[in-house]
């Protein structure tokens, strides 16, 4: 429809013409898709779509018990649209007064990478050995499989403390096999 | 007329800013078969006459129809009421004799991402998927009994095919 749109309409404009700068043209990618504005105070739902804050928050608000994308329709909430911060605050004179302050961007720690590097049980390993007595056969999974989770992390090398951990690390590990051996022949 | 009204940059309403953004859009690259009757606009922009015409190849081809747009103070959250005014109202199984049009983004799928120009070019499509004009089943009924705002009605919409 749009094809025969162009051919036959005398207003329609050549590729070059649209193709020239224009103000609208080059603003277009950031408008807010609610008031076709640039938007302001900027959110981003996970959809990928752009709006202001205080226009997504009042169309939320005008829904609340179907939240969706305007654009897509997709499933969005107060909690699962990001803020864009740019670099400094061309608008100093905010328009939140009745609005809640934008949500904050969620900021994820970088993931442990050295999960099971070290593996060992000398030097200035990461590897814990905890173990506990539970249901038998669960009991056992669970406690030898814990490496690194988020316990204080290894001692100083050679200080006190390091040998006296490893020396009960080491306690511990025969007590285990030994109640496992008595496990096995009782 | 609406050139002054595009010049005019004080004191609008979110609404009004809205609104003068589409029709400025509207006027500059009117999208097919859709143009803004410009000497419709109230001062405010708060009502529209938009002339449609039926698409090439189909059964409304060259017929010419006339959508009115009434806007509350809350759009674009809010939908516009749209219906078709003036003597000639396409006969469309969607289509009430008296111009109510039973659209569902003209009511509970309404997204204020729609603007004028795409609620144009939805009934625009509902008129080109149509196979046969007839009128809705419950015309006569519902002609004799309904809200003069058809935003009133409760729609119910279970006809996904045209």
């Amino acid at each position: 429809m749009n094809g025969e749109a162009s051919s036959s309409s005398p207003q329609s404009q050549t590729e070059d013409d649209k193709k020239s700068p224009n103000d609208d043209d080059q603003h277009g990618t950031y408008e807010c898709n609610i008031c076709l504005e640039t938007a302001n105070d900027p959110v981003v739902s996970m959809c990928g779509h752009l709006f202001c804050w205080p226009c997504v928050h009042q169309w939320l608000e005008t829904r609340p018990h179907r939240q969706t994308c305007p654009v897509c329709k997709a499933g969005i909430s107060k909690d699962k649209v990001i803020p864009i911060y740019g670099r400094g605050n061309p608008n100093p004179q905010d328009p939140r007064e009745k609005l809640p302050p934008r949500p904050a961007g969620q900021r994820s720690e970088p993931e442990a990478t050295n999960l099971l590097h070290n593996f060992g049980f000398g030097g200035d390993s990461n590897f814990q050995f905890s173990f506990g007595i539970g249901a038998f056969p669960f009991g056992m999974f669970a406690s030898t499989l814990n490496f690194n989770d988020g316990r204080p992390g290894p001692p100083q090398p050679n200080s006190p403390q390091q040998a006296e951990e490893q020396f009960l690390s080491k306690v511990f590990l025969w007590v285990a096999i030994i109640f496992i051996f008595w496990l096995l022949i009782a | 007329m609406y050139l002054a009204l595009l010049t005019k940059k004080t004191k609008m309403t979110s609404m009004e800013k809205r609104l003068q953004k589409e029709l400025q859009a509207m006027t500059k690259d009117p999208p097919a078969g859709v143009s803004v009757n410009t000497n419709s606009l109230s001062s405010n922009l708060s009502e529209w006459v938009v002339d449609i015409e039926g698409a090439p190849g189909t059964l409304y081809e060259s017929e010419r129809f006339q959508l009115g747009f009434k806007f509350t103070s809350r759009y674009p959250f809010d939908s516009p009421q749209v219906m078709f005014l003036g003597p000639n109202i396409p006969v469309h199984p969607h289509i009430y004799s008296n111009g109510h049009i039973c659209l569902s983004i003209l009511t509970e799928d309404w997204s204020p991402a729609l603007s004028v120009q795409s609620v144009c070019l939805s009934i625009v499509s509902m008129l080109s998927s149509c196979k046969e004009k007839k009128l809705p089943p419950d015309n006569a009924l519902y002609v004799r009994t309904c809200s003069k705002d058809p935003k009133k009605t409760r729609w119910w919409y279970h006809d996904n095919s045209v």
